[in-house]
């Protein structure tokens, strides 16, 4: 009897678990009047890891990431370079404790990634397709 | 050079200004003016050896032997950003770790000025990190690295990491690759110790630069540097007490510095791909003086991610080659001590056991020549050794930003 409760629980916990919820398709987004209209795979890694800062077009770019908090940043990452954050955390330790790059600031939440793409001409930011409302234009998708 | 000194004066002042503006007030949380981030290891070494001491790099004077020593691998930093304008920052680190004078003495790693004049081309000035030798300038941040320290038979020939100068830093993106290009001048802040003594090497002009190209997962790098010594080694007085005139005059005109070039030659490649993490770096040194051995060295490092846990395995070594005219047997035994040949290997793994932390743990399998004496300290009476060496290391790595 005991044995067949605690299966119980552990199914429901299990049933709680994030494991079985769909994945978000995350797009990569820019600013409605930057003039870019689709990026590389290449173009995004470049802005997203300080190689390059400025768009095709010389407008400066302004990359926004999200805390690590934030279960988006994870899945973005592991689509776009299939690196887990602590690479990347360990990437950007590299860069700035050797004086080169400050990694992009981070981003409590999504709509403050629109917002800051929406207010910059180069912002570039990354959110959930369903999010990506009219104030900013979907440059990539990444496969889940 | 004065002119750094002044600079990393003012910058602490200015920082100290910012710090006390963050105390003040609330600043917009989306893009800091001004951040503070620090970095820490806490380490654990021993060797096997009684009759050599395993160091980190030529800055420490003392290493570990067979007892398990903090001083080894354990570091603190802590460095402030301060962003004046859109296109001028100021950055200052600091850094507390066994150092040249057997003390914990913090020390000033960066403090310089950058202006991005674009955004493709950016200059900086004061105390800076020097890159040609690929990933040189980050060898003091464990937790951005696989190992539980750089390579030591790749930089055993490159003892500082900073120069007091100003460089030039321009990129170009071709495609989807990117082009970098860097130019520096200045001198080298630092002291090496030298048995007893210290040689000052602060005031050496250097000059270099290197080409980088990065795309896609492959990085790759070729640098050059020169740096000529304006002082000699601290040797008249040890020299004094062995030898008499004519000999005395005679070794230390040999064993000259002042005025002689090191010239320094590398190549590196980095294959950086989801789980995978291979590198390859190889360099060559040339020296005039007669004081010090012309070598090469040569690192493959690779590693593969499981989840939180990377494996890595590596290999090194590096070679010097003794110089032809002898004189007598004292400068011989001085000379003596700036010969390498060796190799390293090592294995070790990397975990990720929590945000920004990370546990090492680290063997070192060292198989040299028994005259090779220049990586260690603490040399054998009789200018030899058996050869063999295990080193083994704990690290826990951490960052706070």
């Amino acid at each position: 009897m005991k044995r067949r409760k605690l299966l119980l629980i552990l199914f429901g916990i299990a049933c709680l678990l994030p494991g079985g919820a769909p994945l978000a398709e995350l797009v990569v987004v820019v600013n409605v009047r930057s003039g870019v209209s689709a990026m590389t795979r290449g173009e995004v890694v470049n802005l997203f890891f300080g190689r390059s800062r400025q768009l095709f077009n010389g407008i400066e770019a302004q990359v926004a990431d999200l805390q690590d908090t934030h279960p988006d940043r994870e899945h973005f990452y592991r689509a776009l370079v299939g690196k887990e954050l602590a690479d990347i955390n360990a990437y950007w330790a590299r860069q700035l404790f050797s004086g080169h790059l400050r990694p992009p600031p981070q981003l409590k939440t999504s709509e403050e990634m629109l917002r800051w793409v929406a207010e910059r001409p180069g912002g570039v930011g990354y959110v959930d397709l369903r999010q990506a409302d009219a104030r900013v234009r979907v440059v990539y998708e990444l496969k889940p | 050079m004065p002119v750094a000194h002044f600079l990393s004066r003012c910058l602490s002042r200015l920082l100290a200004g910012g710090l006390l503006a963050v105390l003040a007030g609330p600043l917009v949380a989306e893009d800091p003016a001004f951040s503070i981030q620090g970095f820490a290891t806490l380490g654990a070494t021993r060797s096997d050896s009684r009759e050599l001491e395993f160091v980190r790099d030529l800055s420490q004077p003392r290493g570990a032997r067979l007892e398990w020593t903090p001083s080894v691998d354990s570091v603190a930093g802590v460095q402030a950003d301060w962003r004046l304008t859109p296109a001028l920052t100021a950055t200052v680190q600091a850094v507390s770790r066994y150092r040249h004078d057997r003390s914990y003495a913090p020390e000033l790693a960066w403090a310089f000025l950058r202006y991005e004049a674009t955004p493709e081309l950016s200059w900086r000035a004061g105390r800076l990190g020097t890159d040609f030798f690929m990933l040189a300038d980050s060898r003091l941040i464990g937790y951005s690295y696989l190992t539980v320290r750089p390579v030591g038979d790749f930089f055993w020939h490159l003892p500082f990491s900073s120069i007091d100068g100003v460089d030039l830093l321009a990129s170009r993106v071709f495609g989807d690759g990117v082009l970098r290009g860097k130019l520096f001048y200045g001198a080298p802040s630092a002291h090496l110790p030298l048995a007893q003594e210290q040689w000052k090497i602060d005031d050496s002009p250097m000059a270099g630069g290197y080409l980088d190209w990065q795309q896609g997962s492959w990085q790759w790098r070729a640098g050059y540097a020169a740096l000529r010594f304006n002082h000699d080694l601290p040797l008249a007085g040890t020299l004094a007490r062995l030898l008499p005139e004519p000999w005395l005059a005679e070794s230390l005109a040999h064993l000259k510095t002042a005025g002689r070039r090191s010239d320094y030659y590398s190549l590196g490649a980095v294959y950086d791909d989801g789980p995978w993490q291979v590198q390859l770096m190889v360099n060559r040194i040339e020296q005039q003086s007669a004081a010090f051995e012309s070598s090469h060295a040569a690192s493959l490092l690779l590693g593969r991610r499981f989840g939180g846990v990377t494996p890595y395995l590596g290999y090194s070594l590096a070679r010097s080659s003794p110089k032809r005219e002898r004189l007598n047997p004292v400068v011989d035994r001085v000379m003596a001590d700036s010969h390498v040949q060796q190799s390293t290997s090592t294995a070790g793994v990397r975990w990720d056991v929590a945000r920004h932390t990370a546990l090492k743990f680290q063997w070192d399998g060292i198989r040299a020549a028994s005259t090779s004496l220049f990586p260690f300290r603490d040399d054998p009476a009789g200018g030899r050794w058996s050869g063999r060496m295990n080193v083994y290391s704990l690290t826990l790595d951490y960052v706070f930003r």
